[in-house]
């Protein structure tokens, strides 16, 4: 998959309702300059009409009321304060509105400190897609995203892992925004009417490294998009037939171990470089690193930052065994 | 020569002969202030140069100079000393305990020593604040609204921060509380409430908010204490709690408090305006009501913050019908205040450049949050630059332009002196400026899609923090020499003489200038109008020994 680190597709009008947010956001713009203009261009026109020089004191006028006037500016701005809670409301509707299941794709999506995990429903042949959304510093850009195909409505299923904190799935080019809670689902929905990639962001703080909070959603072809669903490769634009990586490995990507730990340089990208961890560590330290990260925190680096990862012992072995095997 | 403030005080215990230990224990209202100031705007500076460091980092895409965690404890330090210990107390402390007593004719405000306990609780609050920067794990990181359940799990020392937001609090309260019983008890005979000064109407307001939605804060700083050291599971969801209660606690005191910030800054306005204008106010009891009712209304509206934090539909729509009724009294304050100009005579004295400058800015900031408090906008917006933006315009270009002005427009009374209005008007037109190339590029960014509270970010953003960090610069430049301008006119300006502004409020009626201890010579009997002017000359005149009325 082509990456790069630019903002994809924001003004592309990507999904149905972006329209109509734009719509209200334009007609915010309109009626906002209509109104600031009648309180700045009086302003300026009152304070250079009645300047110092200009005006004799027996001409100041003390006029404190005058109930027309003041109905006016009181009445014509509220009824269109309300014209904008309409819009206001009425866009967020077609946002909120969820599709039935029946007529949609519905996708799991985890966030956590700081990746996107998205869970697919199995497919024919009962294999359920399961991604990891990384962002790679040293490629600078995402590693894998959502791929959805082309006018599909597609709801997404959000949380986070009760011990993380909260995010936000923020899509800008489909202008929609929405928390993920440890704790709690939330959701959100989307048909994206244009074959392309979406820039996804983190929108809510989440710590160290919540601006590299990415993701992409890749908008495709209905054809492409089935052909990958229906088969078992990690992504359409990764070739089935390459050696398959090692269980630990697999662990490493899925896990998005990648998005703060170096393996195969020294670069710190969040969290300590692994390179060559297993000369300086045993299977102990590396198990306890895993599971309660906060009780082994390395010089240099703080508490707090790597959530606890509750995996099944098996696979725990496998991470600190391909960890190991890193030189 | 009589003796003024500087040169006699009361204290809270004793006597003591020392000029600094007269600073220390004094309970005057006008030197509490004054000290407030000289505290505050330290803070103030500190959180600037945090802010600039920002802008520095975020010049270029990339890590520059500092790394993520440091870029997010920068931006807590900034907001905590913004929010906490500057912008919240600022007006009331400085300006309300300076003018306020003066305004209403009063010796004092009613419970001087409970205001000489409250400028110290504000210093302890101060200290514990920034005592965790000296601390092994640091700053806090959480941003300066500690949302759970970040908050609860990350290693900086929140505790810090949340123990002295809870004593900043307890400050808040008693002021408040001391300036209503001050503008309920005090107020010089004949002086009903609509005849108050519109600043005191702020202040009133203020202290309302002040003593009714800041134990809510107090609470909710507890209760994430004791989930963070006792685990009493009500916002940690990994114990069964629900962080998004924590964020609706939060803002039920939080959205208030902008109000609390603003509304005392608005009557800063609602004087200068009259005063450089040369005439009487226009709408003087809808300014005064409208005050009143942004106070009430907010109480109810903190749910536009929670537009995107799963709470439930309707809910949203309650609260966003609810905002758009905020925004209509604060329009027809701004109407009021052009009209108020309308055939008066025009004085563009620094204190009146900053009001109009503030119309400007204020009326971007307030519109923007329309913007944002339309709920299918907002769900795009929030949490990006657009609302970064918007709350700047409000606060910055708000309630701290507002101050500014204020500090112009009373600096003759708390001084004595004259500054060089050239240089001032210099001053002002560079922040100005400024102010407007650092956060207006912002608005787009964020409509753009660019986050807040981002150490990184997407090239294509670049341009726009490059703009803002040229405003920076310019806006750091004019600040600066607004100070440099004050300092120069306490230490080496002219005697201002007692009423230069040609002003009508009783704080421009004392017997000399600097202000005496005690005040006026006398309690005045009120019976006029705030701001009364016939053909632009103030109607009123007092024998200052006297306090008789002698036009």
């Amino acid at each position: 998959m082509d990456v790069n680190n630019t903002l994809s597709g924001f003004n592309s009008m990507a999904a149905t309702f972006a329209a109509d947010v734009d719509h209200a956001f334009w007609l915010n713009f309109w009626i906002s300059i209509v109104l600031g203009m009648t309180v700045i261009i009086p302003m300026f026109y009152f304070a250079w009409k009645y300047r110092e020089s200009n005006v004799k004191n027996e001409d100041i006028s003390n006029n404190s009321h005058n109930t027309p006037l003041e109905i006016a500016w009181t009445l014509i701005p509220t009824a269109l304060m309300m014209v904008l809670f309409y819009y206001g409301y009425t866009s967020m509707k077609t946002l909120r509105t969820m599709p039935a299941a029946s007529e949609s794709i519905t996708i799991k999506v985890e966030g956590s400190k700081w990746k996107w995990k998205y869970e697919y429903p199995a497919n024919k042949a009962g294999h359920v897609h399961k991604i990891t959304s990384v962002y790679d510093k040293k490629i600078g850009g995402v590693k894998r995203g959502l791929y959805v195909p082309k006018g599909q409505k597609v709801i997404l299923e959000m949380t986070s892992p009760i011990n993380d904190v909260i995010h936000a799935y923020f899509v800008p080019a489909f202008r929609m925004k929405e928390d993920v809670i440890p704790g709690r689902t939330t959701k959100q929905w989307f048909e994206a009417d244009k074959v392309g990639e979406y820039d996804v962001e983190c929108a809510e703080y989440c710590g160290t490294a919540h601006s590299y909070m990415y993701s992409k959603i890749v908008v495709m072809e209905r054809a492409d998009y089935d052909k990958w669903f229906e088969s078992s490769a990690k992504s359409p634009f990764e070739d089935a037939s390459a050696p398959a990586l090692s269980k630990g490995q697999s662990l490493y990507e899925d896990n998005g171990c990648a998005g703060c730990h170096s393996i195969d340089t020294d670069a710190i990208l969040v969290g300590p470089s692994l390179k060559g961890i297993g000369a300086k560590h045993d299977a102990a330290y590396l198990k306890d690193a895993i599971l309660t990260p906060d009780k082994v925190v390395p010089e240099g680096f703080y508490p707090g930052v790597m959530p606890p990862f509750a995996l099944p012992e098996a696979d725990v072995a496998e991470l600190v065994k391909y960890m190991q095997s890193a030189k | 020569m009589s003796k003024s403030y500087f040169d006699e005080t009361h204290c809270a215990i004793g006597h003591p002969k020392s000029t600094f230990m007269q600073w220390m224990l004094t309970i005057d209202h006008k030197r509490i202030g004054l000290m407030y100031a000289a505290v505050m705007f330290t803070f103030f500076f500190v959180a600037v140069a945090t802010a600039f460091v920002m802008r520095l980092e975020l010049f270029a895409p990339g890590a520059q100079f500092i790394d993520g965690d440091t870029f997010n404890q920068a931006f807590t330090l900034h907001g905590v000393i913004m929010i906490f210990l500057f912008i919240i107390p600022g007006v009331p402390a400085v300006l309300g305990n300076i003018v306020m007593p003066l305004m209403i004719g009063a010796k004092d405000v009613s419970f001087p020593r409970l205001n000489w306990f409250t400028f110290w609780l504000y210093i302890l609050g101060a200290l514990v604040a920034l005592a965790s920067l000296f601390t092994d794990a640091g700053f806090a990181d959480t941003g300066w609204t500690f949302y759970a359940p970040y908050s609860l799990n990350t290693g900086t020392n929140v505790i810090f921060t949340l123990v002295a937001a809870f004593i900043l609090g307890m400050a808040s309260i008693l002021t408040g509380l001391n300036f209503l019983v001050t503008i309920h008890r005090l107020r010089a005979p004949g002086m009903t409430f609509w005849k108050m000064p519109l600043f005191v109407w702020g202040i009133y307001a203020t202290a309302w908010i002040q003593l009714l939605a800041t134990p809510v804060v107090g609470i909710t700083l507890i209760l994430a204490i004791m989930e963070k050291y006792f685990g009493i599971g009500i916002f940690d969801p990994a114990k069964g709690g629900d962080p998004v209660l924590f964020e609706h606690l939060f803002w039920i005191y939080s959205h208030p408090a902008v109000y609390l910030m603003i509304l005392p800054a608005f009557g800063i306005m609602s004087e200068i305006i009259p005063t450089f204008s040369r005439r009487t106010i226009f709408g003087y009891r809808s300014i005064a009501l409208s005050s009143a009712s942004i106070a009430g209304v907010g109480y109810l509206v903190w749910g536009h913050h929670l537009y995107t934090s799963g709470m439930a539909d309707t809910a949203k729509v309650i609260f966003s019908f609810l905002t758009f009724f905020v925004a209509i009294p604060t329009g027809v304050k701004f109407y009021d205040w052009v009209a108020t100009m309308y055939k008066g005579k025009i004085i563009l004295s620094t204190p009146m450049l900053w009001a109009l400058g503030t119309i400007i800015t204020f009326t971007i900031g307030g519109l923007t949050g329309v913007t944002i408090a339309m709920i299918g906008v907002d769900i795009h917006l929030q949490d990006t630059y657009y609302t970064v933006a918007h709350f700047h315009y409000a606060m910055l270009g708000g309630v701290v332009f507002l101050f500014f002005a204020g500090l112009h427009y009373w600096f003759p009374l708390v001084t004595g002196k004259m500054y060089n209005e050239k240089q001032a008007k210099i001053a002002f037109y560079l922040q100005f400026v400024g102010f407007n190339l650092l956060w207006f590029p912002m608005f787009i960014a964020g409509y753009y899609g660019m986050p807040r509270r981002y150490f990184d970010y997407l090239p294509e953003f670049q341009i726009y923090h490059q703009f803002s960090f040229f405003g920076a610069v310019i806006f750091i430049t004019g600040l600066t020499y607004m100070f440099v301008v004050f300092f120069k006119g306490w230490t080496k300006g002219k005697p201002s003489g007692t009423n230069p502004w040609n002003a009508t409020t009783l704080e421009w009626h004392m017997p000399s200038s600097p202000p005496p201890l005690e005040n006026h010579s006398k309690v005045p009997y009120v019976d006029f109008e705030p701001y009364e002017y016939h053909h632009g000359e103030p109607v009123v005149k007092f024998d200052y020994e006297t306090m008789k009325r002698i036009d």
